[in-house]
């Protein structure tokens, strides 16, 4: 399959190389450049799609707050809801202000305490949801010193919530960052490994090169073509799978959708769409592996000279 | 060109392989270098290449001394020696013509600027029809006249060969000393050929350095 593909990437022309490609364990490093590759490209692609998803939930709970009233002995549950909502609307940056009907309450409170219940029996809080029309801007210290009136009144402004997430989110990126620096590393040992393979079992080559004049720069350039050829098969190879992998998840969350459960995925990881920036960093790690093969080649092969000579 | 002046070689904490080595050699020459197998000529050879530094002495080589030779320098002196192995040591996935144009590839010469040359000189060898075979395709004299256009493909001024004759029969040996002689004659290269063919030594009318016991002497 992976000869398959290699055959559609062009071979370069001219003379034939110094280091012969089947000398260098070709074909075990391109599947192993091409699983971390796919690795971290899928790492990214998740990394960028958290940010994403994070970003939109704190802005979408950032743009609400909300008032509960909880019922107090002489005061008057309606009346306080409609000074609650007044006083909302008078606050400066707020869009609207709407208070919580009493079946909106009974339908949100139905998965906790069951079908049929009538609260018209219970004294329960009452909520009222504020949407904000530019959350930094909003003068949410006011409308809480205003509610100060309303006896059973506070305000819900969700910031533990939202940090709570933001740290989630931070947690994820960093987890992913770490997962990314991991799989750099297992790659450069790897290529390490392989490389003073390669001058093992060319030795005869360089001995060769060395006699007729070539330096130890001309060496390492040999060996760092083929590492970068290989690296490069190898990271186009990975990041294309992880393309089809995203694009697979996203077709089969975008069929799900439509569902009840779909639908929750959605509202958790949006529409699996990486967008520009993921899409441009998933791309980028082509060059990146294909670099750090590459370089790591040529440090190895300068140091195995330098050892052996 | 080349001038060794008490030179001794160990290698490591070893016996002196070589000891008190001091001889010149002029340009344009022609030496054989002679003696039992194990007398230490693939070392001198080795000297001579500087890919060995002496032990002790001084060796001169195109008017500098080489003991405290940067490596740069070292390599640029190096790419004036050619060098031919009794096991031709030629790179087996390339063909021919690229064996040969390796040193001109390494120098950073592009393949329009030597492919002339190189398909002259294989042709003045006699491989003009073996361009394009690949080193397992050739026979043990083709193999060593590769080897030998390899070595001089970039004008070296000396020309050293370890016993250049060990893989092939008498009768080619003949021919290839012959080779390294009009190599000689026609571009004035120096050169040393190592060889403990007794019957070449005969043939062929040249100085032989002898090599016996790490101790040389030369004949004229």
């Amino acid at each position: 399959m992976i000869e398959r593909v290699r055959a559609l990437i062009p071979a370069r022309k001219g003379a034939a190389p110094i280091v012969p490609e089947k000398s260098v364990a070709g074909r075990t490093l391109l599947l192993l450049i091409t699983i971390m590759s796919f690795l971290s490209a899928v790492t990214l692609g998740g990394v960028v799609l958290v940010q994403k998803s994070a970003i939109a939930w704190s802005a979408d709970v950032g743009r609400e707050v909300t008032i509960q009233i909880r019922p107090v002995e002489g005061e008057v549950m309606d009346s306080n809801l409609r000074t609650a909502v007044s006083l909302a609307q008078s606050t400066p940056g707020v869009a609207s202000a709407r208070a919580i009907t009493v079946e909106e309450s009974q339908a949100l409170l139905e998965p906790w305490l069951g079908a049929g219940l009538d609260l018209t029996a219970i004294e329960i809080p009452r909520l009222v949801v504020v949407q904000l029309a530019d959350p930094a801007d909003a003068d949410i210290a006011g409308l809480e010193r205003n509610l100060g009136a309303i006896k059973g009144a506070s305000l819900d402004t969700h910031a533990a919530w939202r940090q709570q997430l933001n740290t989630m989110a931070g947690t994820i990126v960093v987890s992913g960052l770490l997962v990314l620096i991991l799989i750099g590393a297992a790659t450069v040992l790897a290529i390490v490994f392989a490389t003073r393979g390669a001058m093992a079992t060319n030795r005869e080559i360089v001995d060769v090169l060395h006699y007729i004049g070539a330096s130890n720069k001309f060496i390492a350039g040999e060996f760092q073509g083929r590492f970068l050829s290989i690296g490069l098969q190898g990271g186009l190879l990975g990041t294309v799978a992880a393309v089809l992998f995203f694009t697979l998840i996203g077709t089969a969350a975008g069929g799900m959708l439509s569902s009840e459960a779909g639908a929750q995925v959605g509202v958790l990881f949006g529409r699996f769409a990486l967008g520009l920036a993921g899409i441009i960093g998933i791309a980028a790690v082509v060059p990146v592996i294909a670099a750090l093969t590459a370089i790591t080649s040529r440090v190895t092969v300068r140091r195995f000279l330098a050892e052996t000579s | 060109m080349i001038e060794f002046s008490n030179v001794g070689l160990r290698y490591g904490n070893g016996p002196e392989i070589l000891r008190d080595l001091s001889f010149s050699v002029e340009p344009g020459s022609f030496h054989f270098l002679t003696g039992p197998s194990g007398a230490g000529k693939t070392s001198l050879l080795r000297l001579l290449l500087l890919s060995l530094k002496p032990s002790r002495g001084t060796v001169t080589m195109f008017g500098e001394d080489v003991s405290n030779l940067s490596q740069d320098r070292l390599l640029q002196m190096r790419r004036h020696i050619g060098i031919v192995f009794q096991e031709f040591r030629l790179l087996d996935h390339l063909t021919t013509f690229e064996n040969v144009a390796l040193p001109l590839r390494v120098l950073g010469q592009p393949e329009s600027e030597y492919r002339p040359n190189v398909t002259e000189l294989l042709e003045w060898v006699g491989l003009g029809e073996r361009m394009n075979a690949l080193p397992s395709l050739l026979s043990g004299g083709e193999k060593q006249r590769a080897a030998i256009a390899r070595a001089v493909i970039a004008r070296p001024k000396v020309l050293l060969a370890d016993e250049p004759t060990g893989n092939v029969d008498p009768d080619l040996s003949s021919r290839l000393v012959h080779l390294f002689a009009e190599l000689n004659r026609t571009l004035g290269m120096t050169i040393i050929l190592a060889t403990h063919e007794l019957p070449l030594l005969d043939k062929f009318n040249y100085p032989r350095m002898l090599l016996q016991k790490g101790e040389l002497t030369i004949h004229d």
